[in-house]
């Protein structure tokens, strides 16, 4: 990827934690890429009907037993590569197992989640 | 065992003679009868038999060990049928698996919640099987009652326990990635993206070490082999390159931090300049007791061996504070580390107590 094509990516990022998101959002600035930042489903979905990103950061559980399953289908459904960012791969395994995408353990250092990202492009 | 549930047979039994006597037509005389009558009257399991020719299928046996787990006496239960025991928590799954084998004159075991006359609850292993007569007509439903409740519980305990350490792990995970987080915020404030870089790597080091020790918290120790494949992972995404070799040997929490922060040093250094910086590298990892006599007897030792990098020279190998962290906190643990530069690759014998505790003065 040049840096001219990184300048147009769009990357959309789910994850319920606050300073887990602002971290990433950051990185990925720093790194050339644009952010839409999300931290529940709904606020996901709403994102990508507005837009459709070039690629996504999705984290898995959020909560309450809430998964980023709607989000990660509707991303397959206008085919956009994204990757599940997980710290319980024993309560993720369903989800994980349903999408085959890459699959970065937590915690993963933020730059590290940002090579991953380049290379699904 | 308390002596509610406590099915040992006290006193004697005639209940099996007085059924025997009332139908001995039904091949319960002569040997066969006199065992059925020994068997029922002696054995801690509850019996009963139910008689599926009659309207309902009542009972028409139970022997004391089932009088004494339902807490009925003879004459509230003779007549009835069985599902007087069943109550609100009894799954309708189970009684229509019982029901099933019923019509279908087939075994079943099914583990079903059940109640006494007193209101209280037990786990009941419910045997059931049709018993026929010489000339194959089906004659009774036996049914034996085993109070599992102990077992149910024991197994409940186990499973809250290990929902309570998956959880727990995932907090702590949870809790490095956003100490990372924090890092990260911070380090870009104050304009020291790569200082807190190394930081971090080193922070999510220690928490990867510590990531087995949840899994069998109740242990009080760590699997050494866990512990250094978990911290080591990330340098090896294709598990392909780092070869494993050792026990299962358990070390004190304690050792941990100190070796797990001592195998992300190596890991970064062999990256940056030694087997794991050219495509061909791979790294052996063996652990094991020491037999060594003497001041380090009884330690443990773990052999990290580079081959297939670039040609090393001690100079090359000895860039960075890496080494230096390595030494220090391995003698902070009481133990060494030894580091061989050899031509082919670096080879580092890292040794500690397996206890701190053992050698702490």
């Amino acid at each position: 990827m040049t840096a001219s094509e990184a300048d147009t990516l769009t990357v959309l990022l789910l994850e319920d934690e606050a300073l887990i998101l602002w971290d990433l959002e950051e990185e990925l600035r720093g790194a050339g890429l644009k952010t839409v930042a999300a931290n529940s489903v709904d606020r996901a979905l709403d994102l990508i009907e507005r837009r459709v990103p070039d690629v996504a950061i999705l984290d898995v559980n959020l909560g309450a037993g809430v998964t980023c399953e709607p989000v990660a289908d509707r991303l397959a459904e206008l085919g956009v590569p994204f990757l599940l960012h997980s710290g319980d791969l024993d309560r993720s395994g369903e989800v994980i197992r349903r999408f085959d995408v890459p699959l970065m353990p937590k915690p993963t250092p933020a730059y590290r989640l940002v090579e991953a990202i380049r290379a699904l492009r | 065992m308390t002596d509610e549930t406590d099915q040992v047979h006290r006193a004697y039994d005639d209940s099996p003679q007085r059924f025997r006597d009332k139908n001995a037509e039904d091949s319960f005389s002569g040997a066969n009868g006199v065992l059925f009558e020994q068997a029922m009257s002696q054995t801690r399991m509850a019996v009963c038999l139910c008689d599926p020719s009659t309207e309902d299928s009542p009972i028409v046996f139970a022997n004391r060990a089932f009088l004494e787990l339902t807490g009925y006496s003879e004459e509230e239960v003779v007549g009835r049928n069985c599902r007087f025991l069943q109550g609100p928590g009894t799954d309708p799954e189970k009684i229509s698996m019982i029901r099933e084998a019923l019509e279908a004159e087939t075994v079943v075991v099914v583990e079903i919640l059940n109640y006494r006359k007193d209101g209280s609850s037990f786990w009941n292993a419910l045997h059931l099987g049709p018993i026929y007569d010489d000339a194959g007509k089906l004659l009774y439903f036996f049914g034996s009652q085993w109070n599992v409740s102990d077992v149910h519980a024991a197994r409940a305990e186990e499973a809250y326990a290990k929902a309570l350490s998956r959880e727990l792990s995932h907090r702590m995970k949870n809790m490095f990635s956003v100490i990372g987080a924090i890092v990260n915020i911070t380090g870009r404030a104050q304009g020291m993206q790569e200082e807190v870089r190394v930081i971090n790597d080193r922070i999510q080091a220690l928490g990867r070490a510590y990531e087995p020790t949840l899994d069998d918290a109740s242990l009080g120790s760590i699997e050494l082999g866990q512990a250094i494949r978990s911290v080591l992972a990330p340098y090896d995404p294709e598990g392909q390159r780092i070869r494993y070799q050792g026990t299962g040997l358990r070390v004190d929490p304690n050792v941990v931090s100190a070796l797990g922060l001592t195998f992300h040093e190596l890991a970064t250094n062999a990256v940056k300049y030694g087997a794991l910086s050219s495509d061909n590298g791979s790294v052996d990892v063996v652990w094991g007791m020491t037999d060594t006599a003497g001041e380090k007897a009884g330690g443990l030792e773990v052999v990290w061996t580079e081959s297939g990098g670039p040609a090393v020279s001690y100079e090359s190998a000895n860039e960075g504070t890496g080494h230096d962290i390595m030494r220090r906190l391995m003698s902070l643990a009481r133990g060494d580390v030894a580091c061989d530069w050899k031509p082919e690759g670096l080879v580092v014998t890292v040794s500690a107590p397996a206890s701190l505790e053992q050698t702490a003065p």
